[in-house]
């Protein structure tokens, strides 16, 4: 493969990196190859003792999706980090798919029902002084508030819980792919 | 499947080489990529993913510096936080590696 053959598909598989990374990670690759040159090899050496950019890339793009993880904790950092985590091929996609699924599935479901609660309590509160519920007015009132404040503390346990789950799949992509297989073999 | 345990072994042990080489002296990912690459068969491309996992760890910094030859060479250092972690990693690993010889050495 030639220099540019390599820095061509290495480019490709960084696209959706922040500019700036992409910039420093293909500045590093370059002068790789004109160290490389310097010290007398040839670009298709470089080039193999590099290894295949396509990895490669996949390796950086998962290292900088953890990193967003880490430095902000929000829904789209967290589907970055699963995502980069998958591409890498870290985990069986197919063994994991199917629980991801359901784990998604079950977070959703409890989401709707913990929002759901939370506007039944609210409805309840406010209509509370006009309604005709057993126990009074007062009641209602305090049954709704009952209602919003168990409702919240379901949605922040389950917001600790996603937040455990997405470091999980981290720590274990990190553990297992911190070097890929093919990326430690020099490719001939 | 000793090529598998190969792998599995050069995985454990490459962060602790290039911690162990830049305790030495700062160096640049071509010279630190030429060394593993020689002596433990890495693939050199793997540098770059590892010195920017170390960098994101806190376990080194960059700093740039004229080459003799050519445009400016970006080297590593080891942070505070690095230098630590290498003495911890080497003492773990001496250890390590002395029981697994001491095992080694009784099988036949």
């Amino acid at each position: 493969m030639t220099r540019q053959a390599f820095m061509a598909r290495l480019r490709e598989g960084l696209v959706g990196l922040p500019a700036q990374s992409q910039a420093d990670i293909l500045a590093d690759y370059e002068t790789h190859f004109a160290e490389g040159a310097a010290a007398g090899r040839s670009e298709a050496e470089v080039a193999a003792a590099l290894g295949d950019p396509g990895r490669l890339a996949r390796e950086l793009r998962a290292e900088a999706g953890l990193k967003r993880w880490e430095s902000e904790r929000n829904a789209s950092s967290a589907g970055a980090a699963v995502f980069a985590v998958l591409g890498l091929g870290a985990i069986d996609i197919m063994v994991l798919l199917p629980i991801l699924m359901g784990v998604a599935g079950a977070i959703v479901g409890v989401s709707v029902a913990v929002i759901a609660v939370f506007i039944a309590g609210g409805a309840m509160f406010a209509a509370g002084p006009f309604g005709t519920f057993p126990g009074g007015a007062g009641a209602a009132l305090l049954g709704g508030l009952g209602l919003m404040a168990g409702a919240s503390s379901v949605g922040a346990v389950l917001t600790i819980v996603v937040i455990g789950l997405v470091n999980a799949l981290v720590w274990y992509g990190r553990l297992h792919y911190r070097l890929l297989k093919p990326a430690l073999e020099p490719q001939a | 499947m000793p090529e598998g345990i190969e792998i599995q072994l050069k995985k454990g042990v490459l962060d602790l080489c290039v911690l162990a080489l830049l305790s030495q002296h700062d160096s640049y990912a071509y010279e630190i990529a030429a060394r593993l690459a020689d002596q433990i068969g890495m693939g050199e491309g793997t540098i770059y993913p590892l010195m920017r996992r170390l960098q994101n760890e806190g376990l080194v910094e960059t700093y740039l510096e004229e080459s003799p030859s050519g445009p400016s060479r970006k080297y590593y250092r080891l942070t505070e936080t690095g230098r630590a972690s290498f003495v911890s990693q080497k003492a773990a690993w001496g250890s390590f590696s002395a029981a697994v010889q001491s095992i080694l050495g009784g099988a036949k």
